[in-house]
């Protein structure tokens, strides 16, 4: 069982093409994967997010196709861009209200939840902890993260907990310390 | 999609533009003051205005909201009704700004002029919000279609005499518009250029 699936998913429109990416990422599993350029890696995580239909090729969101349910799509993938957020010191509990109502969840679970993803976040810059705080409110099953900064590799992975994370990354050594383990491979997408 | 989270994307929307909202309350308060009984001073100002609200949710201007909806388990009909509401909210903020001078001394028409300069604002607002997913000419040309929008409004209130045939004209129109946006917000890309 897979929980994202890309068969030779590509992106074509808006300047140079994108892919053709291909994988698989089960439940819990960590996959890291490389780009040759930063165009490349967002559009990548986009499409494993459910955001950003391929314009070729398939991918699958746990069962299901973002280009006709990409509604249930977002509700499996939880997406983290690369560009740290805006969000000041006191908006941050608006900001957490505001995911909380987009995604159904209960306003007092989700403070909680986001303080207690806060607290294992500690030591990354809030305009990344934001983000990822924002996007693990919901529980997603697939964290997509865009790029995310190697530096915050292990409080990132410690707030993600067992769930599933797919990254792209355009530096081999980014990508190293969000891959499950030194020993995989990490296929360069051309 | 629920009410609300609807109301979530609406009160997210308006906050980040409040600055903009006063000030455009203030000078359509203002330009109520110097032009208070031309119709059609009153019905293209709005509209204008409304269509700046319209841009200004152009994808890019406020991306941690963006990434938010986009990333968001929701339709795009869903997210496009939630999205139009704020600057409709806009239009009609704008419209009572303007009218707000002649409301503390009425006059014969205020109320009827009010309602027309507001069903104006809000089609043409809806109009323009097509515009938002598009870049050059196509962006431009929904533009002058929105303008258009006001144009015939104004035309079917002042010349036709009709103020049901305005309103009609400008439900239809708002609609079709807000279908437009659903239909184009569920095919938008929100790829880095």
């Amino acid at each position: 069982m897979t929980i994202l699936r890309m068969r030779e998913a590509c992106f074509h429109a808006r300047g140079a093409s994108v892919g053709p990416v291909t994988l698989d990422v089960a439940p819990g599993e960590r996959v890291a994967r490389v780009f040759p350029s930063g165009r490349g890696a967002a559009v990548a995580a986009l499409m494993a997010a459910g955001i950003v239909k391929a314009g070729s090729g398939s991918v699958l969101i746990g069962e299901y196709d973002p280009r006709v349910q990409s509604a249930h799509c977002k509700r499996i993938a939880g997406y983290v861009p690369h560009a740290p957020s805006r969000i000041a010191d006191s908006e941050f509990e608006r900001y957490v209200a505001y995911r909380a109502a987009l995604w159904s969840v209960d306003p007092m679970r989700a403070a909680a939840h986001a303080k207690l993803l806060l607290e294992r976040l500690a030591g990354v810059h809030e305009a990344f902890a934001y983000s990822i705080a924002g996007a693990l409110i919901a529980s997603p099953s697939l964290l997509v993260l865009d790029r995310p900064q190697p530096a915050y590799a292990q409080q990132i992975l410690a707030a993600a907990g067992p769930r599933a994370i797919f990254s792209t990354h355009v530096a081999a050594s980014a990508a190293e310390e969000f891959s499950a383990a030194a020993a995989d491979a990490l296929p360069v997408m051309r | 999609m629920t009410g609300r989270a609807s109301i979530a994307i609406v009160a997210a929307r308006l906050l980040v533009e409040r600055r903009m909202i006063l000030y455009a309350c203030a000078l359509s308060a203002v330009a109520g003051l110097a032009r208070p009984h031309e119709l059609a001073v009153t019905v293209f100002f709005c509209s204008a205005l409304g269509v700046v609200a319209a841009l200004l949710q152009t994808p890019g201007r406020y991306p941690d909201l963006d990434v938010c909806e986009q990333s968001a388990p929701l339709f795009g009909r869903q997210l496009a009704r939630a999205k139009g509401f704020a600057p409709a909210v806009v239009a009609v903020l704008i419209t009572l700004a303007y009218f707000a001078p002649q409301f503390a001394q009425p006059a014969d028409g205020t109320a009827a002029a009010f309602v027309i300069a507001a069903a104006a604002s809000i089609a043409s607002t809806m109009v323009a919000l097509c515009a938002t997913l598009r870049e050059g000419t196509a962006r431009a040309l929904y533009v002058a279609l929105a303008c258009a929008t006001s144009v015939g409004a104004y035309l079917i209130a002042a010349f036709g005499t009709s103020i049901p045939g305005e309103l009609a004209y400008c439900a239809l129109v708002a609609f079709l518009a807000l279908r437009q946006y659903g239909e184009a917000l569920a095919r938008f890309d929100p790829v880095p250029g």
